[in-house]
């Protein structure tokens, strides 16, 4: 075994510069003595030996109950809690009586089973502590700069081969202490490096990950690493790296002894990216032309033209939904306009994609969003954002500086959800362990987490009244329309009404409140008194993650230095959380995966690669479309699926391209695409008409959209937005899905849509064919049949009241005309009872002149490529046994539908 | 194998292996698996369950929970009848369901206190109070990830689509929807599992030749790829279920004998109540039928007494008989609910009752249910529960209890919190018997 790497693996808390004093030996050898007389620190002994014997874990004293009415802090770091607690459990007079002796010593029954050797040094560590009074933490405490651990980085080749680690904490006031005994150690992976708790790792299988070193407030990881072939450093084969992505990459793999796949073919490539960056397959004289194409730089072009299209900016603007949370069923209420509000937000991101404004300014517009424009009056903004519902409204919403809606979700009102949703979207943390406990993983505590809160507290952002200096006039506006006692929801439906008329309505507002100013107030007694006013909830001082306390008092909006701090290039997370999203994208895994969980524990897999990308987007001045290009001009980006003996199993360093699934909205959209006639297959390059990843929202109402795509989108896993977390997407496969492509009436009747690829060829050919199957314009008709049917049902239904009212008066004349009333109602509904719908296809046995000119159509059509002389055959045969040519070729496309190789991009 | 961090340290194995790992990773056969070990409580009788939704909010007053001696703003119009169980009185227009009262149990003096219809909904389908930033899973989605289940037939059924999402589960325990109600007499085409129109068994065996013979690009790269090992057993078991005739009989209730069929009637509601009973006769583990028309805010005896109680009363009783006929009510347990109950108090102006969750009733019969009783008690006006009352989480745990799942489980959400299977709920004492 060899110990590879100059750097430390080291956490800073402080910049504070140690002296190299010499290390005090482990608590272990010191407290092993029977006479030992050093009394141990509560935080730096005490309660780490209380972690280290399980004692604050869940599932024991650590559990928000407690048990036996002992509760500790999990994984304890609320020192004055737990201090509390194990004071009420100790005997000043007898020590050896103290209920945190006898308990884990099993001298007396506990639940939890004997944690102490009677003798053992963790005995009389904690002995001592009690012998000495049980003194707390003071609060003048040092703080814990870093924790040492050596080796840095763990590098082994051979079975049997191990290694112990050491782990050295380093304080504030300049003492070093070996607390190998008293950290805990866990493994990434149990199956790469096994480690006991004492440190000791053991080589196991071959591949990379890293263990886990904790302690106080420092997580620490470390590598290991153990190669999975020979080909390692100047043993790798030559490999091409002609970027500097590549280089990053093949560095890493040169130590692992992964070789990297061949590139990928034109088709390979060209399918992969076009999914991958447009949603959408290309088209067969596009795959030709590219294939022909000679020149040396034609992938870049490709990548420069697909960058260009609709299908680009939708779909990156379905990610920044995602990740921002456009979900219309936790913008209920906001605009009186039902689904108004997440439109409104997909519109505004989408205008700014298609500009490539830069990442930073998106998303100063949602952080610092207020709903007033810059210089805008109550009754300007009323009469603006009017006009933008108005049909052929001179104002778009997404003209307007900043985007309200991210503040006034259900999900974003109390200040803890808005930390959490802030942290998940722009910084790729999950900070929600340290809302109540110390973060396992990371340093964050929740002290981290209740000073970064302060920043959130000035924002009101349910939108339902206006800003407190203009309710006299949103009172004014609103008094005209005459709505009287009308409140909530009847209110926000007549003010939707007049809006739909044309009408100017006074609208809510999402506003920042400044913090409370310093005043001077005269006395009486003539004495000048300094007083706060106003503010509100605001805070006046809060704390950026990692930083110390500031006074915000000064800012007019608090959101100011957030903002600032969010896009400075030394913010160590918002430019890593979102090139990490975009190489996730592209890899199927993040350089840190999940891609949404940064933290100290879960290290990236390439930490230069992530830091390269992170500094070239910040240096582009957060340019997207520069970030896109960078990875996808890689060589890394272009590789072939197909793996070789040392890559098979990676999926994590980047030597091939990972065959996934494809997103639900892409799936969706391919589908459709793929059996549509030429015309309509094409314009998918051209128009985001129709297409999944141009719905807006998530939530319920999403899914009774107009592309009838909603039971698919839910199956394969569009994301729902609602937990503040990537996975609210899913990729992963499932029955039902399965079942959907290979047997689902939707898909099958597709096949046979008078737009469709069949009905094409059969008309080219001269074969009569007639498919009654609903187009995609059939089915927007049908959910508007649907609507107006809904209306009768609702007429047929109060007349059949009416009628009933009738009949108890017994007044016939009553009984009379609402019986007529009632059946001419049901004859307008009856107009709605239209025939059960039929997919039946009639087809005549015509002849298809080249038979095997539809099969390479078929192929180029889903999976972007040509058959193989084997599968044109496989392929022939199966068309000639069918009852006639058409139907043959239905079932090969089916069938090509179906394969791995079409739902899956690789 | 990738293990993601939880909150609470605990670490969790994801689905897809995304480490470099040699040997032995989980593979998708060994997980699915392990999330078919039915890891289940003794004594638990029920192995299947259908959960009856009926959507708007039906009034507690007016059926079940009746108040013949309320002052005139709060009785209705309705009389109360006596059961087959004495002492146990229930409305006049549920006249067959009084005569199987001892096959089934009433719960009155429910509460909750979420009056809207979908956030109510949601609640009484997962049996957690909604929250705004997660997004619990329904019964039938935990029932399909603790219970095995039939390989030729899905785990979960929604006649026609229900509210029962999958939430933090993810979408391999989303439920099949029918996404139509059945009617008694017509055939019955079900989403994914009727073959398309033209298309016989023997059509969809050659097309599945064709695809075996075409779908070789990956070749043996598949079975070391958990997505494209995944996606091949997948296929697998989508054709069997496909072409299977013992998933395609369940589904087509005009099979039923007439003689069988004919209690429960000619409504939608009766057709989806005999569908349940096939798919659970079959195999399937948990049904949801959704039935609406109870948002009664207007004329809410009229709606009630023609259109609402009578398919419910012959859907219900003929289900509860079914079953015990069939031998499957031990080992069926049927959970009807509401979202809320209605107002107490009549609002005169519209002859109708409102949204009221502070009292309600709900019902469960089967699985080990002791029948013909009634737990739990609401005042004189039927406005709160007399004593605690049960809460829609004490149900939850009640139900899970019949089937042998212990709602105190922990699950980690997506993000690795860890959350109880039903946060607050406590198993209903003398529901069993």
């Amino acid at each position: 075994m060899k110990v590879l790497g100059t750097f430390l693996a080291v956490l800073t808390l402080t910049g504070t510069i140690i002296a190299d004093d010499a290390v005090l030996e482990t608590a272990a050898k010191r407290f092993a003595p029977a006479d030992v007389a050093e009394t141990p620190d509560f935080q730096r002994h005490v309660v780490p030996l209380l972690g280290k014997l399980g004692c604050n874990g869940r599932a024991c004293h650590g559990s928000f109950q407690g048990r036996g009415d002992f509760r500790l802090s999990l994984f304890g770091y609320d020192f004055d809690a737990d201090h509390g607690e194990l004071y009420g459990r100790v005997d000043p007079e007898v020590p050896a009586n103290s209920l945190i002796l006898q308990k884990p010593l099993m001298e007396i029954p506990h639940e939890g089973g004997q944690r102490l050797k009677a003798g053992s040094w963790q005995h009389q560590l904690l002995l001592n502590w009690v012998k000495a009074d049980s003194p707390e933490r003071p609060k003048d405490a040092a703080k814990l700069v870093k924790v040492d651990v050596t080796p840095a980085e763990v590098l082994f080749t051979a079975d049997g081969q191990n290694v112990q680690l050491k782990a050295v904490a380093i304080w504030a006031d300049g003492t070093r202490e070996d607390i190998t005994d008293l950290c805990r150690f866990t493994s990434n992976d149990d199956q790469i490096a096994d480690i006991t708790s004492g440190g000791y790792i053991e080589a196991a299988t071959p591949g990379d990950t890293h263990v886990v070193v904790s302690y106080d407030a420092a997580v620490v990881a470390i590598p290991v690493i153990r190669p999975v072939s020979d080909k390692t450093g100047d043993d790798y084969p030559i490999t091409a790296t002609p970027t500097k992505v590549d280089e990053l990459v093949v560095s890493k793999l040169k130590k692992l002894g992964v070789v990297q796949s061949g590139l990928s073919s034109d088709e390979e490539f060209l399918r992969r990216v076009s999914l991958d960056v447009t949603g959408a397959l290309p088209t067969t004289q596009e795959i030709r032309d590219f294939v022909a194409d000679n020149s040396s730089d034609k992938r870049a072009k490709k990548i420069d033209e697909l960058l260009e299209r609709p299908g680009y900016t939708a779909w990156w603007t379905t990610k920044l939904c995602d990740f921002t949370g456009n979900s219309d069923s936790q913008l209920n209420n906001v605009t009186p306009i039902r689904s108004e509000a997440s439109k409104q937000w997909y519109e505004w991101i989408h205008a700014r994609v298609e500009k490539n404004v830069a990442y930073d300014e998106i998303v100063e517009g949602l952080v610092m969003a207020v709903s007033r424009d810059p210089g805008e009056t109550y009754q300007q903004y009323c009469e603006n954002l009017s006009s933008t519902f108005h049909k052929d409204g001179e104002h778009l919403f997404a003209d307007r500086t900043s985007m309200p809606h991210y503040w006034s979700r259900q999900n974003f009102q109390l200040m803890e959800d808005r930390v959490i949703g802030f942290a998940y979207t722009f910084l790729g943390v999950r900070i929600q362990c340290a809302q109540c406990h110390k973060h396992p993983f990371d340093q964050w505590t929740q002290d981290d987490f209740q000073g970064f809160q302060g920043f959130f507290t000035g924002v009101t952002g349910r939108n339902q009244n206006a800003r407190p200096d203009s309710r006299k006039e949103y009172g004014e506006m609103l008094a005209k329309f005459e709505t009287g006692d009308l409140k909530g929801n009847q209110l926000r439906n007549e003010l939707g009404k007049q809006l739909k008329k044309g009408e100017v309505i006074p609208f809510g507002e999402v506003y920042s409140t400044p913090p409370a100013k310093v005043v001077e107030r005269k006395q009486k007694n003539g004495r000048i008194q300094k007083v706060r006013k106003g503010g509100g909830k605001t805070a006046t001082e809060a704390r950026l993650l990692g930083q110390e306390t500031m006074d915000i008092s000064g800012y007019d909006d608090i959101r100011e230095p957030l903002m600032a701090w969010l896009r400075s290039p030394e913010n160590p997370l918002f430019a890593k959380a979102f090139v990490n999203r975009v190489w996730a994208n592209y890899f199927n895994v993040g350089i840190v995966n999940p891609p949404d969980d940064m933290n100290l524990a879960n290290p990236p897999s390439n930490a230069p690669l992530l830091q390269h990308l992170a500094d070239g987007f910040i240096a582009s001045n957060f340019d997207m479309k520069w970030l896109h290009r960078e990875i996808l001009n890689s060589q890394t980006y272009q590789l072939s699926w197909e793996p070789n003996p040392t890559n098979r199993l990676d999926e994590r360093n980047f030597a091939r391209a990972v065959p996934r699934r494809l997103p639900a909205e892409i799936a969706w959209d391919m589908v459709s695409q793929a059996i549509s006639n030429d015309e309509k297959y094409a314009k998918f390059a051209t128009s985001n008409d129709g297409r999944a990843v141009a719905i807006p929202g998530a939530g319920v109402r999403y899914q009774n959209d107009r592309t009838g795509a909603s039971y698919a989108l839910t199956i394969f896993g569009r994301s729902i937005r609602e937990s503040n977390c990537d996975c609210d997407r899913s990729q992963e496969p499932s029955l039902l899905q399965t079942i959907f492509l290979r047997n689902d009436g939707q898909v099958l009747s597709m096949l046979d849509s008078k737009d469709g690829w069949l009905s094409q060829v059969a008309k080219e050919n001269g074969i009569s064919f007639q498919s009654k199957s609903p187009t995609q314009d059939d089915r927007a008709n049908a959910a508007r049949l649907g609507k107006s049917r809904q209306a009768a049902l609702a007429r047929v239904k109060s007349a059949e009241a009416l009628l009933a009212k009738a009949r108890k008066s017994k007044d016939e004349n009553k009984i009379a005309r609402a019986t007529s009333a009632l059946e001419k109602v049901q004859k307008q509904f009856k107009k709605f009872e239209s025939p059960a719908a039929t997919d039946s296809v009639e087809s005549s046995a015509g002849k298809i002149v080249d038979i095997r000119k539809a099969i390479d159509d078929a192929y180029l059509r889903t999976l972007s490529r040509k058959p193989t002389e084997s599968e044109a055959e496989t392929a022939q045969e199966f068309v000639a046994e069918s009852k006639d040519q058409l139907d043959g070729l239905r079932g090969v496309m089916w069938a090509l539908l179906n394969t791995k190789e079409f739902i899956v991009n690789h | 194998m990738a293990f993601s961090r939880t909150c609470d340290g605990v670490g969790r194995r994801d689905f897809l292996r995304a480490g470099v790992a040699g040997g032995a990773g989980l593979t998708l056969a060994n997980y699915m698996q392990m999330a078919q070990a039915d890891q289940l409580q003794k004594g638990a009788k029920a192995k299947s369950a259908i959960f009856i939704n009926l959507n708007g909010g039906p009034s507690h007053m007016d059926t079940f929970d009746m108040k013949p001696d309320a002052p005139d703003e709060y009785r209705g119009e309705f009389s109360p009848i006596q059961t087959n169980v004495p002492g146990i009185y229930i409305s006049e227009h549920l006249p067959k369901l009084a005569q199987v009262m001892d096959k089934f149990c009433i719960l009155r003096g429910v509460s909750h206190s979420v009056a809207a219809h979908a956030l109510g909904t949601e609640y009484v389908n997962c049996g957690n109070r909604p929250l705004p930033s997660l997004e619990f899973p329904g019964y039938g989605a935990v029932v399909s990830k603790e219970l095995s289940g039939d390989p030729e037939l899905p785990k979960f059924v929604a006649i026609p689509r229900s509210q029962q999402r999958p939430g933090y589960l993810g979408v391999r325990y989303a439920p099949m929807d029918t996404s139509a109600t059945p009617a008694i007499g017509t055939p019955f085409r079900v989403r994914g599992m009727s073959l398309g129109s033209g298309l016989t068994v023997e059509d969809v065996e050659k097309r599945n030749n064709l695809l075996t013979k075409l779908d070789r690009t990956f070749g043996e790269f598949e079975s070391e790829n958990q997505l494209l090992d995944g996606l091949g057993q997948f296929g697998q078991q989508a054709h069997a279920m496909i072409t299977s005739p013992k998933s395609r009989e369940a589904f087509d209730i005009s099979k039923e004998s007439k003689e069988f069929a004919e209690p429960f009637g000619k409504s939608g509601l009766g057709a989806s109540c005999l569908l349940g009973l096939r798919l659970v006769e079959a195999g399937v583990r948990f049904v949801t039928v959704t039935n609406g028309g109870w948002d009664t805010h207007r004329e809410n005896w009229d709606a009630l007494q023609t259109k609402q109680l009578p398919p419910l009363d012959e859907a219900l009783s003929a289900l509860f008989a079914g079953l015990e006929a069939r031998g499957l009510l031990e080992s069926t347990v049927v959970y009807v609910t509401g979202e809320f109950g209605r107002t107490p108090k009549i609002n005169k102006e519209r002859n109708g009752r409102d949204h009221y969750p502070r009292n309600m009733f709900m019902l469960m019969a089967g699985g080990g249910v002791k029948g013909g009783q009634v737990l739990g008690e609401s005042d004189d006006k039927g406005a709160m529960p007399k004593n605690e009352g049960f809460s829609p989480d004490d149900v939850a745990a009640s139900f899970y209890h019949a089937l042998g799942i212990n709602h105190e489980k922990e699950y980690n959400t997506t993000t690795g919190r860890p959350v109880m299977i039903v946060r607050n709920g406590n198993v209903i004492p003398g529901l069993f018997a």
